[in-house]
């Protein structure tokens, strides 16, 4: 009688409440902290008087007067950046391909470096002179290259560096590449939401998609590709929860993970709505604890590194510097969650028993930069926009983690969220900001 | 007037629900999920509303007649989507309980679905008191501040944190009640919560006299105290009701 008095005040055993959701948090939060970081950004460095340094070209290629912010400009421009983005993933698989992972490597460490390097020390620059804080140029020469390189390196070598490091090394870089994106003009950016969104969906889910086939080539050679993707581990990777024998799949009442709440949500969604299913959890297609490593996908305690093609520059002098592109091509990773199924030292066969560690979402930095352009699109407007887009992006978000639960393969983190943003962005700028005036300014 | 201002009556209209959210919500990120759906389904109802009532905006008169239509419709249409809230809820219980068994933990228990509405009832507090108090505080970090004709003694944004902070404890906390009245199927529960909501936003059209919004304002704070007293009694009856059961057990 006791107990269960004690046990209904939740003292001692801890409920379905405590134990669900972490995980969707772990991948939420830093979402939010980039996208909060940008806002801030974007509220204390963008004023009227500062003229867009990218606007400049757009105006002089165009050849309009209007600054080059008129929508065949926009369309143009973002054909032509799908159109690179979609030469460079190319040429990644191409190199993949060829087994060429130094190069690759090289890659991913020079567009790492050339971000932190270059926009990290022209946005300081600018943070510095908007705040009026009094650094000498030598403290900024030694600081600045020593923070890129210590930022370089946890982004691209976790495991010689705490986990909150590289975690912080990796938002940085989102942060900063974001930042240098809503520089754009207005309608540019938008219609690179838009077309990046619908290429995303392209390269991940058709059968010709440079992502698909890179996914595939992993997963047949069983290898991993070095991508920038930031994974939702705990902080503590021993966590004692987190390490579970899995059995076999066939076996009707295998131990749910009860941690990883987007294996719960399609444990449930399976089980409604297939009234003759034993409830067994489908294994996905990409199986391989590599295969984990790469884009999106969770479970390996690995993550990867994002090869950075170098792209010549010719054609790129209109548009963003070549390394910008270069490295959003690289972390145009899609979503997705695997259930490592054997570490690499057992063969694969159909009663494979082995250890994993629980599932943590994984999630490409390309995503991250794109979600936080939105919001800081939204924050040059105002402040409603921000929230709105922000709750939008979440639920976006919310929504491919639940079809990841339930279709079990690489799915794009793109499209959902961004046409959720967008959707919400113009309802909130044309419908929700003259009700809400009206109501307030009333009071 | 300057950052310190701005953060101030930001802290004003939404220190409460910091400190829930840190001290309560925080700590299950079950009910962190719980409170940014809950918000994200609060601002639909607002943009469906404002979707609706955009054809008859802005509304030119002085008079207050249209004012009052728009708040009785959106009162309705709010009331009308907790029933649907409260739908949703219910199957996510139904979800959640199977699954509790499935991995053998016990079911929910009150003090778990408690926490589930507080959660819900304060995202629908944020979702008002981010849309009708912080986006309009841009202004407040600069270097003046605004006063409204009709209300010149404070400014235009401490009226507006505290309206905020006002409907902010009002939505958390009838949220709880509503759904302990669908729940036991009280009517007493079930007719307290839009009674209240129509009461405290009809109230704030004594703002529109000129002079009225000290007394609005202080009426709505009274609103917000009862609401808060009468969840406290009904909390309070539950739990040792539980308690008793249990006991009993």
């Amino acid at each position: 009688m006791a107990d269960d008095a004690a046990a209904v005040h939740g003292e001692a055993s801890s409920t379905v409440l405590d134990v669900l959701g972490e995980d969707i948090i772990r991948i939420v939060s830093p979402v939010s902290t980039c996208m909060l970081l940008v806002v801030l950004l974007v509220s204390l460095l963008s004023s009227p008087s500062f003229p867009s340094p990218l606007s400049a070209p757009f105006a002089a290629a165009a050849g309009t007067g209007g600054g080059g912010d008129d929508i065949t400009t926009a369309l143009i421009t973002a054909v032509i950046f799908v159109v690179a983005v979609t030469a460079a993933t190319f040429l990644i698989v191409l190199l993949f391909y060829l087994r060429c992972t130094p190069c690759l490597r090289a890659y991913l460490g020079f567009s790492s470096l050339s971000v932190l390097l270059l926009l990290g020390g022209q946005v300081s620059l600018l943070l510095l002179s908007r705040l009026r804080f009094a650094l000498d140029a030598v403290s900024f020469a030694l600081l600045l290259p020593n923070v890129a390189a210590v930022l370089t390196l946890a982004a691209l070598s976790p495991a010689s560096v705490p986990i909150a490091l590289h975690q912080a090394a990796l938002v940085a870089i989102a942060v900063l590449t974001a930042f240098w994106f809503t520089l754009l003009p207005e309608w540019t950016t938008w219609a690179l939401l838009v077309a990046m969104a619908v290429y995303d969906l392209a390269a991940v889910l058709l059968p010709g998609g440079p992502l698909r086939v890179l996914l595939e080539l992993a997963i047949e050679r069983n290898e991993e590709i070095p991508a920038l993707v930031y994974e939702a581990r705990p902080i503590d990777p021993h966590h004692g929860q987190n390490w579970r024998l899995w059995r076999d799949r066939n076996q009707p009442d295998r131990a749910l993970d009860a941690n990883s709440t987007v294996e719960v949500i399609g444990e449930v969604l399976e089980r409604n709505l297939d009234a003759n299913s034993s409830g067994n959890l489908v294994i996905s297609a990409t199986q391989s604890e590599e295969q984990a490593n790469m884009d999106g996908t969770a479970g390996s305690l690995r993550p990867g590194e994002t090869p950075v093609p170098n792209l010549s520059s010719d054609s790129a002098n209109v548009l963003a510097p070549p390394e910008t592109r270069v490295a959003v091509a690289e972390m145009r990773v899609p979503l997705i969650q695997t259930r490592p199924q054997r570490t690499r030292d057992e063969d694969g066969g159909d009663d494979g028993i082995g250890l994993s560690t629980t599932g943590a979402i994984k999630l490409g930095l390309g995503d991250f930069i794109f979600y936080s352009v939105l919001v800081g699109r939204a924050a040059m407007y105002d402040y409603m926009t921000v929230y709105s887009c922000y709750l939008a992006i979440i639920a976006g978000l919310g929504i491919t983690l639940l079809l990841l639960a339930f279709y079990r393969k690489a799915l794009p983190a793109l499209p959902v969220s961004i046409t959720l943003g967008v959707v919400f962005y113009v309802l909130t700028r044309t419908l929700l900001e003259t009700f809400v005036m009206q109501c307030s300014t009333n009071l | 007037m300057t950052v310190a201002a701005g953060v101030g009556y930001a802290l004003i209209a939404l220190g409460p629900a910091f400190s829930l959210f840190a001290g309560v919500v925080a700590r299950k990120p079950f009910l962190v999920l719980t409170l940014l759906t809950s918000t994200l389904f609060w601002l639909i109802s607002l943009i469906i509303l404002s979707g609706i009532w955009r054809a008859f905006l802005p509304v030119r008169s002085g008079a207050w007649w249209p004012y009052a239509l728009l708040i009785v419709t959106s009162v309705a249409f709010q009331e009308g989507t907790r029933l649907v809230f409260w739908r949703l809820y219910k199957k996510m219980e139904e979800m959640l309980d199977s699954f509790a068994d499935r991995i053998s933990k016990p079911r929910l228990c009150l003090t778990d679905k408690m926490l589930i509405s507080l959660a819900g009832g304060l995202g629908h507090g944020v979702a008002h008191a981010v849309f009708f108090c912080l986006s309009l505080l841009t202004p407040a970090f600069g270097k003046a501040t605004f006063y409204v004709e009709k209300c010149s003694r404070m400014p235009f944004f401490l009226i507006s944190a505290i309206i905020s902070l006002g409907f902010l404890v009002i939505h958390t906390f009838s949220m709880i009640i509503a759904f302990n009245g669908y729940h036991e199927r009280k009517k007493s529960d079930q007719v307290f919560v839009p009674v209240v909501h129509l009461i405290a936003s009809i109230m704030t059209l004594i703002n529109l006299a000129p002079g009225g919004c000290m007394i609005g304002t202080l009426l709505l704070c009274v609103m917000a105290a009862a609401t808060l007293q009468y969840c406290w009694r009904m909390v309070w009856r539950r739990l040792s009701e539980n308690q008793h059961r249990q006991f009993n057990n």
